[in-house]
């Protein structure tokens, strides 16, 4: 039903489920990344795994990750939520600081090497847009540390 | 055969994208008009998917068919999540997500066509 379109009008009576309203291009974004994650790091793993074992076991990390993620935000689940994006923004930084400074590790590409380039640096910016938005969401908590 | 194919994808998805968008100006949310052009986008990306998953051997270079068919297989999968989303979704956000994920599907599809026209 088309309700009467008013931005706020549910956060105000609880808190908004955070992969609703504009939470929910975060689940396209997370989803997107899973699957192309999901995708590469498979093919890596078993059409290549020799070339760079250490870049793609990286892959199917970043993977897990984004698809937990994905999974945090569907269901609503700050906790996991938090939990999974702060690994992500660990991890995108870590893998690209290192894939610039020693490359002899990376010699193919991953979601997260050089910083995510290879995705038009979403993988960089999503993270901090996504705590961002988690950190926002908890100003309308209700209860003393819901879940 | 792919290049016309993944083109037609690539068009349908957009108008998806566009219909989606004047939904979106208008408040309107997910119905049955809008499941019709979603629906005909996936029946095209299932074509699709078997057609580059059986032409995907004719590429030549190493590894790069098995990622066009990847993201061949993969494709079926975006509208019917995207579907899932903006019908649990009841704000104009629903077509928001809708018309982002068109454009992805787009740009999947545009690169299925890359590769196979660069690697074929």
């Amino acid at each position: 039903m088309p309700e009467p379109a008013a931005p706020g009008s549910t956060a105000r009576r609880t808190r908004r489920a955070i992969g609703s309203g504009p939470g929910i291009l975060l689940v396209l974004a997370y989803g997107t990344l899973a699957l192309a994650a999901t995708g590469r790091s498979v093919l890596q793993i078993l059409e290549y795994f020799e070339r760079a074992p250490l870049a793609y076991l990286l892959s199917a990390l970043a993977a897990v990750v984004y698809i937990a993620a994905t999974w945090a935000l569907v269901t609503d689940r700050r906790r996991l939520a938090q939990v999974t994006i702060t690994v992500e923004a660990v991890g995108v930084l870590a893998v690209g600081a290192l894939s610039y400074l020693v490359p002899d590790l990376f010699p193919d590409k991953t979601v997260w090497s050089h910083f995510g380039s290879g995705y038009g640096f979403l993988p960089l910016v999503l993270p901090f847009v996504g705590l961002w938005w988690l950190a926002r969401n908890r100003w309308e908590r209700t209860g003393p540390e819901a879940r | 055969m792919l290049v016309p194919l993944t083109t037609i994808v690539v068009i349908a998805s957009v108008v998806l994208a566009v219909v989606a968008g004047v939904y979106a100006l208008r408040a309107r949310l997910i119905d049955d008009l809008l499941l019709l052009v979603a629906a005909l986008v996936e029946v095209l990306l299932l074509v699709l998917a078997v057609v580059a998953a059986v032409q995907a051997p004719s590429v030549r270079t190493p590894g790069e068919g098995a990622t066009m068919a990847a993201y061949a297989l993969t494709l079926p999968l975006v509208p019917p999540a995207l579907a899932f989303l903006a019908i649990k979704e009841k704000t104009r956000w629903a077509m928001a997500v809708l018309l982002a994920g068109a454009l992805v599907v787009a740009v999947m599809a545009y690169r299925v066509q890359q590769i196979w026209v660069v690697h074929a």
